[in-house]
This record gives structure tokens, sequence and C-alpha cells, in this order.
């Protein structure tokens, strides 16, 4: 008698794929590793397709999950004795229909994000960068404009890792790469955009609600990629303005500043 | 790795007994799983050995030392300054001891929560758990992480021969070194920058001494036998203050800045620009009559100059005849000559040339506030070629420098203009 304890090993193994896979899922918001809070206006139709998509996935996963484990519990040689096996040609209906479902459902997908697809990549606000983004291993290199609202004016303001942006009035951020690939990553923003060597990069969101949060790079960009983070600041138009001029001052600077202020 | 193999190996014929006796028969793909698995898990485990400081071996190799002086000064120095894990402050160094704890040791929280092991989480892969600028990452950079055991450093407030402010190092950690490698830490928050500035001190304070002990052994008398006097005093005096007096006079050596006069911005731009090509400033020897930074490029960091000219002596050593020289001086010249290749190979970075900056890109690696121009003509660029102007330029000169540099990001219409304008494409 073959052994039966090795189907029965490779069965629950199979199960535990989609338990596991769906337990986390569940858990995952209860222990704060859900999506972080959302603070853009796009972010609502980003989310929903998110969790379209992944509701769609999350049925297929599951029924194909289920169907492994039970394929291999049920067809176990050891548990079907000395019954032999039927060869079939394969069904020509089976495969069409499992081709034809899941091409209709690409392109259902691809057809219904197209729109939130165009407003954030295609649909650029006719302005000036409010601000242009250098990324570079490993830091965020920016520069405001200034009051002529031209780059590459006398006038600019060069700051580090430190972004801030008013609320509720349309960014447009002009990304570059000083030297590989980097992806600028605003995960409270729902914005993530690869920065590119050589290219010049709209990017734009309006962010809803003031507050600090994360600026990270998502692409592995080199040894210190962890650390290539910074901060966006959102915050009142008053408020930006007064952070800006301060910060203008500071780089005019021609006196010392006073050590406790460095400090 | 080679600590947990037994147990891998008995934990392998445990499972293949328990295996046979069940007749249970896992596929070798499970096996490996298995074992794959728990290798992870044994490896995370595993202690890391306790992290030393390496000594600096060019200068030993350099002072031919014996290998008991050289012991002799890691002895001294671990008295002093302790171990990357447990660092000491002496009094005299001026040093905060508990700033130090922070930056110091392995990357670990401590009982409240706090973060320990600063100086290896951010800084270390470039610029080594000695601070000689040789981390791991440090060969493939350009310029090099600094080494800060000579205690040079480039950006800062003071004349060009002394030490940094606190406030100073506070400030390139903060905004980085723009055009280098070198991040911008502001992020961690200032007790942080704090520590860590604390921290670059204590190394370069440590490696000055070390420095002065091995240079001490030539001034040593017969009667001393090779050996450094191992008193307090002798200790204290003659190696520890006179490197962390200088570091604790460095607040009081801020170079006074004297207002900017208040000319015509255009016009003062235009004394600048004179003054920048003249004879007397001389800028354009270096910086180019472009100031792309094409002009002289073939000079070195100072850093990397000590190594350039001692490899190049010991490359003349090579080629010089042994003939008349007895056996024993034979051997010691080609025991010298070993030590000095290895230390050239394994404890220095081939040297590197400095180019003078593109003062036309708009990247500064010192700051781009017109007082940190005015600093770095003033006193020049400690450990760079880049000369002091102090003594040739009057303040007010110094300023219309100054505001010339800022200008020439922006200079359209100078020659230089009138050569940009076409673009690329037309070129063609
Ligand atoms: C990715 C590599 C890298 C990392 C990480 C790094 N540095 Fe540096 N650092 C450099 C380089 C390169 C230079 C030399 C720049 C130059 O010579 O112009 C430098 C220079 C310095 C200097 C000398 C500044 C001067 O005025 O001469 C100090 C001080 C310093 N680093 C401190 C730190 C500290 C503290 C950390 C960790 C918090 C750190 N660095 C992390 C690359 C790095
Ligand atoms: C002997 C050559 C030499 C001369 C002369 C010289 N420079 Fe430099 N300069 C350099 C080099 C080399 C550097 C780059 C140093 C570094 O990166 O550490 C530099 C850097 C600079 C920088 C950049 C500082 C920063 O923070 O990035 C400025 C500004 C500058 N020089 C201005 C001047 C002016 C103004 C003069 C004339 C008064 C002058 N230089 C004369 C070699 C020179
Ligand atoms: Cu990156």
């Amino acid at each position: 008698m073959r052994n039966r304890l090795a189907g029965i090993f490779w069965s629950i193994l199979f199960l535990a794929v989609p338990v596991l896979g769906v337990g986390v899922f569940a858990i995952a918001p209860s222990i704060d590793v859900w999506l972080p809070k959302d603070v853009s206006s796009h972010g609502k139709e980003i989310d929903s397709l998110f969790y379209f998509i992944l509701a769609l996935t999350g049925i297929v996963f599951i029924v194909t999950e289920m169907l492994l484990f039970w394929f291999i519990w049920k067809y176990d040689a050891a548990a079907r004795g000395d019954e032999k096996a039927t060869y079939i040609h394969g069904s020509h209906t089976l495969e069409v229909i499992w081709t034809i479902i899941p091409a209709v459902t690409m392109l259902f997908l691809a057809i219904y994000q197209m729109n939130a697809w165009a407003d954030m990549k295609m649909r650029r606000p006719v302005m000036k960068p409010t601000v242009e983004v250098v990324a570079r291993q490993f830091e965020w290199r920016l520069r405001y404009p200034g009051p002529d609202g031209d780059l590459g004016t006398p006038d600019d303001l060069f700051l580090v890792n430190d972004l801030h942006v008013p609320v509720d009035e349309d960014i447009l951020i002009q990304l570059k790469s000083m030297d590989v690939l980097h992806s600028f990553f605003l995960p409270n923003l729902r914005m993530k955009q690869d920065a590119v060597p050589g290219m010049k990069i709209p990017v734009w969101f309006k962010a809803t609600e003031t507050g600090q949060y994360d600026l990270v790079c998502a692409e592995l960009c080199g040894w210190g990629h962890y650390k290539m983070k910074g901060r966006i600041t959102i915050e009142s138009r008053e408020d930006y303005d007064a952070w800006l001029e301060a910060k203008y001052r500071e780089q005019e600077a021609t006196q010392p500043e006073p050590m406790d202020e460095i400090l | 790795m080679t600590h947990f193999l037994p147990f891998l190996v008995t934990a392998m014929n445990r499972h293949s007994t328990f295996m046979c006796r069940n007749r249970f028969s896992l596929s070798p793909v499970a096996l490996v799983l298995t074992v794959c698995g728990s290798l992870l898990f044994v490896s995370g485990c595993g202690k890391t050995p306790a992290a030393s400081f390496r000594p600096n071996m060019v200068e030993a190799a350099k002072q031919r030392l014996k290998p008991e002086q050289e012991e002799q000064v890691a002895t001294i120095l671990e008295a002093m300054f302790g171990t990357p894990d447990n660092p000491i402050a002496m009094p005299e160094t001026g040093l905060d001891i508990g700033k130090l704890r922070l930056a110091a040791g392995p990357v670990h929280s401590d009982i409240v929560g706090r973060k320990n092991g600063l100086f290896r989480e951010h800084c270390s892969h470039c610029h080594g758990v000695t601070g000689d600028g040789m981390g791991p990452t440090a060969a493939f950079l350009n310029p090099y992480p600094r080494d800060y055991r000579p205690g040079w450093f480039k950006f800062k407030s003071t004349e060009r021969a002394d030490k940094p402010t606190h406030g100073d190092l506070v400030t390139i950690l903060n905004n980085g070194i723009y055009g280098t490698s070198m991040p911008s830490f502001e992020l961690l928050g200032e007790a942080k920058v704090d520590a860590l500035v604390e921290y670059v001190k204590y190394l370069s304070m440590r490696g000055e001494a070390e420095l002065n002990m091995m240079r001490y052994f030539f001034e040593l008398d017969d009667e001393d036998e090779g050996k450094l006097p191992e008193t307090r005093d002798f200790l204290v005096e003659e190696i520890l203050l006179p490197v962390a007096e200088r570091w604790q006079e460095a607040e009081d050596a801020v170079i006074e800045v004297p207002e900017m006069p208040e000319v015509d911005l255009a016009e003062s731009i235009a004394m600048g620009k004179e003054l920048f090509y003249g004879n007397k400033a001389n800028c354009v020897k270096c910086h180019g009559v472009t100031a792309l930074g094409d002009g002289q490029a073939n000079d070195y960091d100072d850093w990397n100059k000590v190594v350039k000219q001692w490899s190049d002596e010991v490359q003349s050593s090579h080629e010089v005849s042994t003939k008349e020289m007895s056996r024993e001086e034979k051997a010691e010249h080609r025991e010298y000559l070993a030590r000095a290749d290895k230390a050239l190979a394994g404890d220095a970075l081939e040297p590197r040339t400095i180019q003078p900056r593109n003062l036309r890109q708009a990247i500064y690696r010192g700051g781009r506030r017109p007082i940190d121009f005015y600093y770095r003509i003033h006193a020049g660029i400690n450990g760079a070629p880049m000369p002091a102007a102090a003594g040739t330029l009057t303040p007010d000169e110094i300023w219309h420098v100054v505001n010339y540099i800022r200008s020439l990001p922006y200079e359209f219409d100078g020659e230089l203009g009138a050569d940009r304008s076409m673009v690329a494409r037309d070129r063609l």
C-alpha cells in the first residue's frame, strides 16, 4: 500500500496558502498595515479601483487555490487504490471559456480605469511647476521657483528632503533624477512616479488635509535606498507662504545664525 | 555560518530516521525547503562579533613602527577612547559621553525605546566604523567619504587651519553635501544629529591622537627604549590636549564677517567679475575662463595627496638597487616595501583628483548662502587646493566676488551665454 501521508501533507500545504492569505488580509487593517490615510483629492478613486481589483482577484485566488487543494486531495493515487487514470485529450470548450473570461475581465479593467489613469497621468493642470524634485542617491533635492514663479532664476530656493505644499490647491511637481532610477512615492497622496535620468516628468495632485506625511523612494536605487526618505508637509496657504519666506531668508543670510537656531 | 553546521547535520540525520520509521516519503523538495527554512532561521539568530577600530596601517608602515609599538598605540588608544561599542570620553576632550553612547555601538533600542547605534546605522557604510572613510561603499564614490582621522574638514566658518565648530558640522549633517554622495540627515531630528556630530568629533580626536602617537616614536630618547611613556601626564599633555584644545578653540575662532557693502548689485557683480579674472584673486586659474571648473584639474585633496606622495615614494624605493646593501639591510628594505604595499592596497583608497567646482551649475557643496561663499573665499577650502583669499582681497572685494559667483549660473549674456542659446539640435 502506498503512503497516504504524502498526499495529505501536500494538499494541506496548498490549503494553507489561501487560508493564510485571506487571514492576513482580514487582520491587516486592525494591525495597521493597511492602506495609509488618504489625503488627496483623487485618492478615493484610486482606492476604490484597488478594492475592486482586490475583490476580483481575491475571488479568483480563493477559487483556484481551493481547486488545487481539492484535486490533490481527491486524486491522490495512494487513496484511489488500483483505479486507473483515464486519458483525455483536453476540452476545447473549457479552454475557450477560461481564456475568454479572463480576457474580458482584463479588457474591462483596462477600460474601466482609463479615466482615473488619464486624470493622474495625462490631464495635467495648466500651470508652472510648484517645485522641482531631483532624486539622487539617497535624498530628494528640492528647488522652489521663488517669487517670480520661474525655475532657473536667481531667486530659486534650494532645499532637501523637506517638501512643503499648500493644501486644497493644484500642485505640479517637476520630477527629475540625477543618477539612477528612483520612484517618487507619497503613500498618503496615492502618488507614485518613477524618476528617470534624463527625463523631466510632471506629477500633479491636490492635497485635501494638512499634516506631515512620508515621502519615500519606491524603486530599489542602490545601497542606501532604504533611507531615501523625505517628508511632505501639507499646510495652509498662509503657513506655506510664511515658510517659503523664512527659508528664502535663511538662504540669503549674510551673517551667521545664532547657534541656538542652528541646533 | 560554520558553527551551526553540525546542528544541521544532526537535524538532517534525525529527520531521515524519522522518515524511515514512518515510511513517510517526503520528496527531496520538501527536505530542501525545510533545510533552507531552518538555515535562514538559525542564521538570523547568530550573534555578530563585537566591532573594533582599525589601526592606521598606512601611518604605522610609514613610520616603520615595530609590532610592539603598534600594539602599545592600540592599547593606549583603547584606554583613552574605548571601543566602538563602548566609548570613553576623557574630561580633557570635552566630549559628552551621553551623546557618544547614543551614536556608538551596534544598532539597537535601549530600555526607554530610544534608538542607539546611530553612526553604524547611518554613516559607517561610507565613513567606516573607525571613521577612516573606508566603509564598504567608499571605493565607488567620488569624492571619497571623508577620513576623519587626520582632522581635516572642508566646509566650516573658521579660518582654514582651524577645526569646524559644532554648528558647522550640524549644518553639514542637516544639508548634506550637494554634489557628493554625502546625504542630508536633517529629518533625523536635532538630538540625533547632535549626537552624531559629537561622535564625528570623537572619532576625529581619536584618529588624530593615534597619528600623534605614531609620530611621537621618532622623538623618543634612547632611555625610553622605543616605548611611549604611559603616564597620564604625558598622554594628556602631549597626545590628547594638542588635539582636544583645537576643537574647543574652534567655537571662538569663527571668521568675522563684515556687512555686505551697499553697492548696486549689478555694479558689485561687475567688480566681482573683474576680480575673478584678475591677477590678484586669480580664480580663473582653477575655475577656468568659462568658470566651468575646467582650469587646473590635476590636483588632489590633501588626504589623497598624502597617499599619492607616499605611494610614489614607495614606488621609487622599489626601483632602488639593493646591490650595495648588507644582508640585514636588504631584508629590512624588503620587509618595509612589502608592508607598504600591503598598507597601500588594503588600507588606502586609490588617490583621486579633485576638480575645481563648475560654478555654473548652482550646485555647491558647502552651502549656497552668501555667508557660506564668504567663508569659502575668505579661508579657502581646507584640505582642497582652493586657496584662502583673505590675504589678497579686502572684505568688500570678497563680497563682490561672492555676488559674482552667485550670478554665474544665471549669466546668459556673457561669452558663454552666446554659445548656450544654441540648442544641441541646431549644432548638428
Ligand atoms: C553615501 C555615503 C555617505 C554617508 C552615508 C555619509 N557620508 Fe559623510 N561624507 C560622504 C562624502 C563622500 C563626504 C566627502 C565630501 C567632500 O569631500 O566634499 C562626506 C563628508 C562628511 C563630513 C565632512 C564635512 C566637511 O565639512 O568636510 C562629515 C562631518 C560627515 N561626512 C559626516 C557624516 C555623518 C555623521 C554621517 C552619518 C549620519 C555621514 N557623513 C554619512 C559620504 C557619506
Ligand atoms: C588652486 C586652485 C583654485 C583657485 C585659485 C580657486 N579655487 Fe575655488 N575651488 C577649487 C577647488 C579644487 C574647489 C573644489 C573643492 C572641493 O570640492 O572641496 C573649489 C571650489 C570653489 C567653490 C565651491 C564651494 C562650494 O561650496 O561648493 C567656490 C564658490 C570657489 N571655489 C570660488 C573660488 C573663487 C571666488 C576663487 C578666487 C578668489 C577661487 N575659487 C580660486 C580650486 C581653486
Ligand atoms: Cu531612490
